[in-house]
């Protein structure tokens, strides 16, 4: 409680920060919510000339990329200051969380939490949600609802966790930059489509490598239940919401780990 | 006295990977990389006792910012211990965190965009200080560090001084037995330096708060500490009172003698102990060490062979000794 008030706080501070520039402040939520939106408007218009992508409609597609958007809307809440570590680590900034009797992955966390760029890739995840989730016509009940929640938490944590690990490579290579680059972004650009159109390295990649697979594609499917599925063991539709916990862990691991290389060599 | 303090024959070993030259060197680095290990601390032990005011001084590189980092917790030893406040910083880092302060004079803690009270508001979340104990000590702070007028701005509008008050107080929230001081004058002029001592001695003095200073003005350590430790190449090399440190390396008297004409005085330094460091016309000055010659015996033999029309004696200053100290090591 004591800890979730002071996430609030940090929030508050950097909020009222951010207000100094106050128009700035106000068009940084709108500027990330019509660059993505510009992305997806141009994928629209492209989609339009097909009548489906491996019997994905155009509505279904949007679904598949609302996941991908409303989960990253959370993450940088959350995970920004793994997502640039590497600047923190250079300016000191970790030294500093290491004075304060707090836990660091906590106050990395909540001194960074970014409200609104999350606001902007938040809002439009739902918008896509809400949109293609209605002209598709689910049918919605308890489960699936509860299925929904836990796999974006999941979505969430699977991201976090690659920028815990990203963030751990960077006390001993000090810059990963590219790595990230390659690893997260990179592959992020396949995950706005369906699993099954890829080459089977690709898809060997997204599901056991950076597993951005069970982020959208087998939430979505869960759904859906399109009938490229086949070509994937259906028990990943109902690990899907489990992988982030998974992984997170194992990230955090990772990190207390390599902690100890940052303790014995400084910067 | 209670030991705050006690770090046993602290060691710190960096692994620096050794760059080769050429297209060559740099793929060989790649798969067989070689390091060197540089002894950043090489096995410095001392004890400091509640309510000490210790100066740590040495060169860029000494080790002495490694000592510091070691004792805060932020780095961990490579051999020996630090128990502090009955302690390990390393590995009870939470829970002696809460007990000390650090004070870093080249990176601030507040938020550069955000009214410094604001920044303190959050810190006593961060440290769950107890609201009557926040109010008393920004209260006390504010007036002491003299901050009132502007508590309400935010850093990027402060001078470097009021900033450094600040961040000085907003180390200090949440009332800290043991605090550490790293170039806290850096930069600043001399009223704002001053300010600063006479507020550390209040601490030390008033408050009994036991304090680690490092620095390289040695006015700021001759005011506001009583023991000093010197720091070179890793080991320490002086432990002791600042007054001390005269008597332990400022052997080395100079005098300056005004003569009535302009005298050849090699005879003078005939004697093996004494050295002419200058020779302009009438004036002539000597380097000689109090152990091997008598002062007495030197003035009076001017005296007798030549005609002197002035003369003074002068003992090198701190500065200049811990000068010395840093270029030539011992």
């Amino acid at each position: 409680m004591d800890t979730f008030a002071l996430f609030i706080h940090y929030s508050l501070i950097t909020i009222k920060s951010r207000f100094q520039y106050k128009v700035d402040a106000i068009f940084r939520s709108l500027a990330v919510f019509l660059r993505e939106s510009a992305s997806i408007i141009i994928i629209y218009f492209m989609l339009l000339k097909f009548e489906n992508i491996n019997g994905w409609n155009i509505d279904e597609l949007l679904f598949l990329f609302s996941f991908i958007f409303f989960t990253y809307g959370l993450l940088i809440l959350f995970f920004t200051g793994f997502r640039d570590f590497e600047n923190m680590v250079n300016k000191g900034s970790l030294d500093r969380f290491l004075l304060r009797p707090r836990g660091l992955v906590f106050q990395i966390i909540s001194s960074n939490a970014d409200w609104f760029a999350a606001i902007g890739h938040g809002c439009l995840g739902l918008v896509l949600f809400i949109y293609s989730a209605g002209q598709i016509n689910v049918d919605w009940n308890t489960t699936l609802v509860l299925y929904c929640i836990v796999s974006v938490i999941s979505g969430v944590l699977i991201q976090g966790a690659l920028f815990l690990f990203i963030a751990s490579l960077s006390f001993t290579l000090i810059k990963v930059t590219n790595i990230r680059n390659i690893l997260y972004w990179n592959t992020r650009k396949f995950a706005g489509y369906p699993l099954s159109i890829f080459h089977g390295s690709i898809q060997f990649l997204l599901i056991y490598i950076v597993p951005f697979a069970f982020v959208n594609y087998f939430p979505a499917q869960f759904i859906l239940r399109k009938a490229d599925l086949i070509d994937f063991p259906i028990a990943y539709i109902y690990i899907a919401p489990c992988v982030g916990f998974v992984l997170y862990a194992l990230s955090y691991c990772y990190w207390r780990y390599s902690l100890r290389f940052y303790k014995s060599t400084g910067n | 006295m209670e030991t705050v303090i006690e770090g046993k024959r602290l060691k710190k070993t960096f692994k620096i990977s050794k760059r080769e030259k050429g297209l060559f060197g740099h793929l060989a680095n790649l798969f067989l990389p070689k390091y060197i290990h540089k002894k950043a601390v090489d096995d410095i032990s001392f004890t400091i006792k509640k309510g000490d005011a210790v100066g740590f001084i040495g060169a860029n590189g000494a080790g002495k910012s490694t000592t510091i980092k070691m004792l805060s917790g932020i780095l961990s030893p490579t051999e020996g211990s630090v128990t502090a406040l009955g302690l390990s910083p390393d590995k009870d880092r939470i829970e002696y965190v809460a007990k000390i302060g650090a004070i870093f004079g080249q990176k601030s803690q507040l938020s550069w965009d955000l009214p410094i009270i604001d920044s303190f508001d959050l810190l006593q979340k961060i440290y769950r200080i107890p609201d009557q104990k926040y109010q008393e000590n920004l209260a006390m702070f504010t007036k002491i560090l003299d901050m009132k007028s502007f508590i309400e701005q935010p850093v990027r509008q402060l001078s470097l001084g009021q900033r450094m008050r600040a961040d000085i107080a907003a180390a200090l929230l949440h009332s800290p037995e043991l605090v550490f001081f790293d170039e806290p004058t850096i930069g600043l002029d001399v009223v704002a330096k001053e300010k600063i001592r006479e507020f550390i001695r209040y601490m030390n003095k008033e408050l009994g708060v036991t304090i680690i200073f490092t620095t390289h003005d040695m006015q700021d350590i001759e005011k506001t500490c009583e023991r000093l430790i010197i720091i070179d190449q890793g080991k320490k090399i002086y432990d002791g009172t600042v007054a001390g440190i005269k008597t332990h390396f400022g052997s080395e008297r100079k005098l300056v003698v005004k003569f009535e004409q302009d005298y050849d005085i090699s005879e003078v330094a005939k004697t093996p102990s004494i050295k002419i460091i200058s020779k302009k016309d009438r004036s002539k000055e000597f380097l000689f060490k109090n152990e091997d010659i008598e002062v007495k015996s030197l003035i009076q033999y001017l005296f007798e062979n030549y005609q002197v029309s002035d003369l003074t004696i002068s003992e090198p200053d701190i500065e200049e000794i811990v000068r010395d100290i840093y270029d030539k090591g011992i």
